[in-house]
């Protein structure tokens, strides 16, 4: 187990390494350069070469990409153009947000979306059935950006309850964590259905049924654990795709996260700061995966057993 | 039961938290955050708003973009290129640091120096040297007359540091510490989400009416305004949203401000391209467009029609002066005919991806087509138009210029020729402009110096290497509560002296 999660983390090397080579030719082979946004209209050449020089714009690109390697590996990121902040600290400044909103959009999308599934499942063809199949349709179909203002003036004009913006307290989380969850829940609860109506099918689901253990013993018992896999998986799957989506909620209730800084340094040309950040993101990708891939073995014996078959 | 006393403990705890700030602290919200406090590494307004309640300069605008003293309480020019200034006395810095002659000069030296890379050091490219001439005199001395000076002055990029604080902090200055002169005092700043300021009761000019100020970065317009509405900010100073403007301007529970923006939006175009080094071309398109309808359909009414170069609120602005060119396409089509266009011709109008001059190009391009010219419009990214444009960009271009508030920085950079592959973006060399702007510049007596930009807007608007569109307006609105705030034309108002009301 812990041999395949070393080999597991190795692997992410290259991967990082690949997206450090994209986003470095991406950001410089953009046109328009920093120190011109910087400057503005009104600078001379003069001043946009001399801010280039300072920035170390100037020098061929590879020499450019191995500085940047170098320093990344050291922990460096390069200091932000615009703030002259270090990049790192930068980050940090912002992750927590970010991570905030996404697990606690996750969570929101698997305490909503799991009941949701399961009940339509255990009532199939039913009117139930299919409100949830219409609530999960809804959901997924409507996007987050609408969803979030439609929120803010029912909650904090019509009826108002929740501040519709910053990062003050924990009442400013609520609308974003369902804006940021709702497309997740309504995967998840198509997911937990169509797995649920599988597993119900299944020989040992009829065998305990007929043995006599009761309705709730045979869902928690047999039934659950098995739909939990493809559902972990779609959940492992959207977090990467949440921490990435978190940049539209981030900016509709402003909360200082990390995709705004990304979107924002981008429009600045900052390119320390988009290469950090984009790494950043791809590390932080890449171990959610990789503990996805760790949570099936904790789920499905079939799969521990193959690490120490293969032990 | 314990756990619910918890909660329940936790839960009020957490609404008291939350509960409306008290009636002495003042919030706006700008559409960004600051990206940083050192007056030197900036060049975005949000910051500016920021610096201008923490900083003083020698001298500084008031709401009419006059010059009045500020840390310099009177200056005078013994020749043409000497300014002598002399400072208040008894005035501290916020980390309890007298102010002297010596502080000036090393934030000035700071700017020009190289290793600071700042985008302002421009303003004081003209300055040959320095001297503190006693702890409260200052002497600068020029490279040739510079009219412009206490323009410059007046800048954010200008604004007064104290040497110790800097080095103290080092390369986080700007972000853990900002040390001046100012009404406020630098609180804290978290990153992405607002910078907290509180009162200077030892501020020179009276301590501010209110005791904390907080500004929030909220790009999304509708956010701003929602929180506007449901009381989580109280001002909204500039950058209000045009579309909305007209509803919350009827609406009884909101206070709105109006006032000409330093910028205008303008049509330029490359004269090294084909047909537009011809003046007769250039006039025929500027008489094609109707410019109120732009700014009715794009501005919701919200603007002029330019009256030339400048803005009418930046100084030197001729008050005589009428509409650039009034629409009128018959005279457009004349003018084309006389220049061997009767049949019109192809060009490119290149723009950015905001909304707004996206459909201002939009609407040109149906004005041109009426008088026979076929427009095609091409977007890019506004970094990628800015380096093009500067370099010869292969059309017309959509821009907009604010310049420093004074008829100099309106007119060097744009018209004069020493700055075309620059800011020069008409690539248009006129020695009538040149000779005028270089006289302006060095003329220190400020009546015969209007007189010189009168002639010089004049000379503009004859050989107009652009389309004049837009004088553009700035808007704002606050809750009533709100008392006393002036919105400034250069969009960088103080607040010292707003006061809340219940």
């Amino acid at each position: 187990m812990l041999r395949y999660f070393i080999k597991r983390l190795m692997f992410l090397v290259p991967v990082l390494l690949g997206v450090s080579v994209l986003i470095f030719s991406i950001v410089h082979l953009a046109p328009g350069d920093p120190a011109e946004v910087m400057l503005g209209p009104s600078a001379t050449q003069e001043e946009i070469s001399n801010l280039r020089e300072q920035l170390g714009l100037t020098k061929p690109l590879y020499v450019q990409y191995g500085i940047f390697l170098t320093n990344t590996l050291k922990g460096d990121l390069g200091r932000s153009i615009k703030s002259n902040a270090p990049v790192v600290e930068e980050i940090l400044d912002r992750f927590p947000a970010t991570l905030t909103l996404a697990v606690l959009g996750m969570i929101f999308a698997i305490v909503v979306g799991l009941p949701l599934g399961i009940l339509a499942a255990l009532r199939q063809n039913t009117w139930v059935d299919a409100l949830c199949s219409f609530f999960a349709l809804v959901g997924f179909s409507i996007p987050n950006f609408w969803v979030g203002l439609m929120l803010m003036l029912l909650l904090s004009i019509y009826i108002p309850i929740l501040p519709s913006s910053g990062f003050d307290s924990w009442r400013n989380f609520i609308m974003p964590t369902i804006v940021l969850g709702i497309q997740t829940m309504a995967v998840i609860a198509r997911m937990t259905r169509s797995s649920m109506l599988e597993v119900i099918r299944q020989d040992y689901v009829r065998t305990a049924r007929a043995k006599g253990i009761s309705d709730r013993l045979v869902l928690v018992r047999h039934i659950l654990g098995n739909v939990m896999i493809p559902v972990v998986t779609i959940a492992g799957l959207y977090f990467g795709n949440m921490l990435g989506g978190v940049v539209i909620t981030e900016t509709i209730f402003s909360i200082p996260g990390l995709g705004r800084l990304i979107v924002d340094a981008i429009r600045a040309q900052d390119y320390p700061v988009v290469q950090g950040g984009v790494l950043f993101f791809a590390l932080c990708v890449g171990i959610v995966n990789l503990m996805v891939d760790l949570l099936y073995a904790a789920l499905d014996p079939r799969i521990k057993a193959q690490y120490r078959a293969a032990r | 039961m314990k756990k619910f006393k918890a909660f329940a403990v936790i839960t009020i705890l957490a609404l008291a938290f939350c509960l409306p700030a008290s009636a002495a602290e003042l919030r706006l919200a700008q559409v960004a955050d600051v990206s940083s406090l050192d007056t030197q590494k900036v060049s975005d307004v949000y910051s500016a708003n920021v610096i201008r309640q923490i900083y003083s300069n020698l001298v500084q605008v008031d709401e009419n973009m006059e010059i009045v003293p500020d840390l310099a309480e009177g200056w005078d020019n013994p020749d043409d290129v000497t300014w002598v200034f002399h400072l208040r006395k008894g005035v501290k810095f916020h980390n309890g640091e007298p102010f002297t002659a010596a502080d000036v000069k090393y934030t000035f030296e700071r700017l020009l120096d190289p290793k600071t890379a700042s985008p302002g050091a421009t303003h004081l490219k003209e300055v040959e040297s320095m001297e503190a001439v006693d702890d409260h005199t200052l002497k600068i001395v020029t490279k040739r007359p510079f009219a412009p000076m206490l323009m410059s002055l007046t800048r954010y990029e200008t604004a007064i540091l104290n040497q110790k604080a800097v080095e103290a902090a080092g390369a986080d200055y700007g972000s853990k510490a900002a040390v001046g002169t100012g009404p406020f005092k630098f609180e804290s700043w978290s990153r992405g989400d607002k910078v907290v300021l509180v009162r200077n009761d030892e501020y020179f000019g009276g301590p501010a009416g209110v005791e904390k100020l907080v500004y929030r970065g909220i790009p999304e317009d509708a956010t701003r305004l929602v929180e506007l509405e449901s009381g989580g900010i109280d001002l909204i100073p500039g950058n209000f949203p045009y579309q909305e403007f007209a509803n919350i301007e009827k609406d009884d529970r909101y206070e709105t401000y109006r006032v000409p923006a330093m910028s205008t939006l303008y049509m330029g175009l490359n004269t090294e391209v084909k047909p537009f080094g011809d003046v007769r071309v250039r006039k025929a398109m500027n008489y094609a467009v109707d410019k109120q309808a732009i700014i009715d359909a794009v501005y919701f009414g919200l603007g002029a029609p330019a009256r030339g170069p400048l803005s009418p609120v930046i100084w030197g602005f001729d008050p005589e002066r009428k509409p650039s060119y009034p629409y009128d396409p018959n005279k457009a089509r004349e003018l084309l005919k006389e220049a061997g266009f009767a049949d019109g011709f192809d060009m490119t109008i290149y723009s950015d991806n905001r909304t707004e001059r996206r459909s201002a190009a939009e609407l040109i391009q149906a004005y041109l087509a009426e008088v026979g010219i076929r427009a095609q419009i091409e977007l890019m990214e506004w970094s990628a138009l800015l380096s093009t444009s500067a370099k010869g960009i292969g059309g017309a271009f959509m821009l907009g210029w604010t310049g420093t508030g004074d008829a100099d920085g309106g007119l060097t950079p744009v018209y004069h020729s020493a700055n075309i592959g620059s800011s020069n973006r008409f690539r248009y060399k006129s020695e009538t402009i040149d000779a005028l702007i270089e006289k302006g510049m060095a003329t220190l007596d400020l009546d015969a110096r209007r007189k010189v930009y009168a002639e010089a807007q004049e000379a503009c608007n004859e050989e107009c290497p652009l389309v004049f569109m837009i004088s553009q307006e700035l808007v704002g609105a606050s809750s009533k509560k709100v008392q006393g705030f002036k919105l400034y034309p250069n969009m960088i108002s103080p607040v010292h002296k707003v006061t809340l009301s219940n």
